[in-house]
């Protein structure tokens, strides 16, 4: 989701700038949000010559590329700042560029009234007929005593109007994402990720909510996807700047419609050596999108040795290499040691290995299960 | 009685200028002055360029015209439902180090090709005058609003309907009594 959020002041200082940055700050994963200035933009005037104002035009690009738009206004003589107003004039003039955007309104003022008269003329504005926009009902962030709201840092330092601003923003959320179905129907795409359910999973060593795992999943460092038993793509982890970028559309696909038939013989020779036995582990190292890729494929497994499935995980390692480069683990214990024999390839564990005078580490005994299989 | 009037668009073409022009040209037992707001620079509390020493020469002046009038009139169009940001920016200078506009008694007219006549914006003018760092009377009920502006004025500006005439006489006959009486009760200046 892309989001911009317009800064509703010309002032050099502003706490409704400062808001704006944490937001963007505190809501990264669920969308990229830019800051836009109005201080750029030449005071609203129908006179001006409109083919040379490149600013303004660069200004309405910005939002109509945008699934939905914040402004953060002051409040100024009970409205907002005539900089403000002058950039909505300029949105609403030969263009319609607000028009259906969803908008979300939020504020901060020194007082304890936290711009709420500002905001209630600029919900009026923004429903005139020349902005027309989806203006997020309800969902007030009225922050008052700006002074005492935000540490050195940007982080806002009182926890009410953190749950205010995370409430308000994934009711935004779902009002933008359900404005995106409305604008482009039948769009696969656009399936809602369900992620709000509170019911609980009991494992053997603790329990989480669906929330908690699906977050989890989303937080590791690295990337997941998995095929399921029946060869069929079931789940990718919605990491932010994922090395393979994938969509929920692909969700369901078999294994031959998600792989490039160049790819494919070398893709299905390792999920029959996992549903076999034979292999529980294949890495691969790739350059992509300019960083050192570790790519690893992993056989999940019943407590039984049964294949549930094949997962994909992936990660940028660059920092790792840089680590070991600067010589961060100079001085440990090397590769003799037993953590490395985790470490091997699996092609060297099995059966076989097994019966090797190396082979006494815990990922072989495990194999030892399979021993009937593989023979 | 000395009026100052503000003509609240930065356009050539503005029907609310002409309204203005009309009233100065109309009501000659009293002495209105029109100001034009086009060439002021939008309010910024750091102008200049990252200071916050003085205001911009032309608000200086008008302040200055303010103070020494009896009373304000403002001709208001309706940009997005509200008050156009030029106007906007005029008033937010007026309340920012200097504040002429306190206690001074202010009549909103405005003009709109649309049928509603600024009606909209004219409510939200109210609520910005009355804010505390402005601080001015505004005349309460007496709205005028002209719509269909395009077609009101004939060629040499006077207003067609004489209907429309009556009602904006008796608006500021109304708005004169308002005037006095407000000083009267601020204790006269």
């Amino acid at each position: 989701m892309k989001l911009v959020a317009i800064v509703g002041t010309n002032a050099d200082f502003s706490y409704n700038r400062k808001l704006l940055e944490y937001m963007k700050w505190h809501f990264r994963r669920a969308a990229e949000i830019e800051v836009l200035e109005v201080k750029q933009l030449p005071p609203f005037n129908e006179d001006l010559p409109y083919s040379e104002q490149t600013e303004v035009w660069r200004f309405n690009n910005k939002i109509n590329n945008a699934d939905g738009v914040i402004i953060a206004t002051p409040e100024y003589d009970h409205s907002i700042p005539a900089a403000l107003k002058s950039g909505l004039e300029w949105l609403s003039y030969k263009h319609k560029t607000m028009k259906e955007k969803p908008v979300m309104i939020v504020g901060v003022s020194y007082g304890t009234q936290g711009t709420s008269r500002a905001q209630q003329q600029l919900r009026q504005m923004l429903l005139s007929p020349d902005l027309n926009s989806n203006v997020l009902p309800g969902n007030e962030v009225l922050i008052g005593n700006a002074a005492k709201t935000f540490d050195k840092n940007g982080f806002v330092t009182d926890i009410k109007v953190v749950h205010n601003l995370e409430d308000s923003f994934a009711a935004f959320n779902r009002f933008v994402k359900s404005n995106m179905r409305y604008l482009e129907e039948g769009d696969d795409n656009m399936t809602e990720p369900h992620i709000s359910s509170e019911a609980k999973v009991q494992f053997r060593t603790g329990s989480l909510k669906v929330k908690e795992i699906q977050q989890i999943f989303n937080t590791l460092p690295f990337e997941i996807d998995f095929i399921d038993d029946t060869d069929h793509f079931a789940y990718y982890s919605d990491k932010p700047n994922r090395e393979h970028v994938r969509h929920p559309s692909e969700i369901g696909e078999s294994v031959e419609e998600c792989h490039p038939p160049k790819a494919l013989p070398a893709v299905k020779a390792i999920m029959d050596s996992f549903k076999l036995g034979t292999k529980d582990h294949v890495e691969r190292c790739l350059p992509l999108n300019g960083h050192k890729v570790w790519i690893n494929y992993y056989a999940v497994r019943d407590e039984n040795g049964r294949y549930l499935g094949t997962m994909e995980f992936t990660g940028n390692v660059g920092h790792l290499v840089n680590l070991v480069k600067d010589g961060k683990f100079d001085g440990f214990p090397d590769a003799t040691s037993g953590a490395s024999k985790h470490d091997d390839d699996s092609e060297a564990t099995g059966p076989v290995a097994s019966e090797s005078a190396d082979a006494t580490t815990g990922a072989s005994e495990h194999d030892e299960e399979n021993e009937d299989k593989t023979e | 009685m000395k009026i100052e009037a503000i003509v609240g668009s930065n356009k050539r073409l503005s029907y609310n200028r002409k309204l203005l022009q009309f009233m100065k040209n109309h009501f000659t037992g009293d002495e209105i002055h029109i100001n034009e707001i086009k060439d002021f620079p939008m309010f910024n509390e750091n102008y200049p360029d990252g200071e916050k020493d003085h205001d911009p020469e032309l608000v200086t002046e008008l302040a200055e015209r303010i103070e020494a009038a009896d009373a304000v009139i403002i001709g208001c169009p309706e940009y997005n439902h509200s008050v156009p940001s030029a106007l906007k920016s005029v008033i937010e200078w007026l309340s920012y180090r200097i504040h002429p506009l306190h206690g001074k008694p202010i009549m909103i007219v405005g003009a709109s090709i649309h049928p509603q006549g600024s009606s909209r914006s004219q409510t939200h003018l109210r609520e910005i005058l009355d804010s505390p760092g402005v601080f001015a009377e505004v005349f309460p009920g007496n709205e005028f609003f002209l719509g269909t502006a395009k077609t009101a004025f004939d060629e040499d500006g006077e207003l067609i309907n004489q209907g429309t005439v009556g009602f904006l006489e008796q608006c500021f006959e109304g708005f004169k009594k308002f005037a006095t009486e407000i000083d009267d009760f601020n204790g006269v200046k």
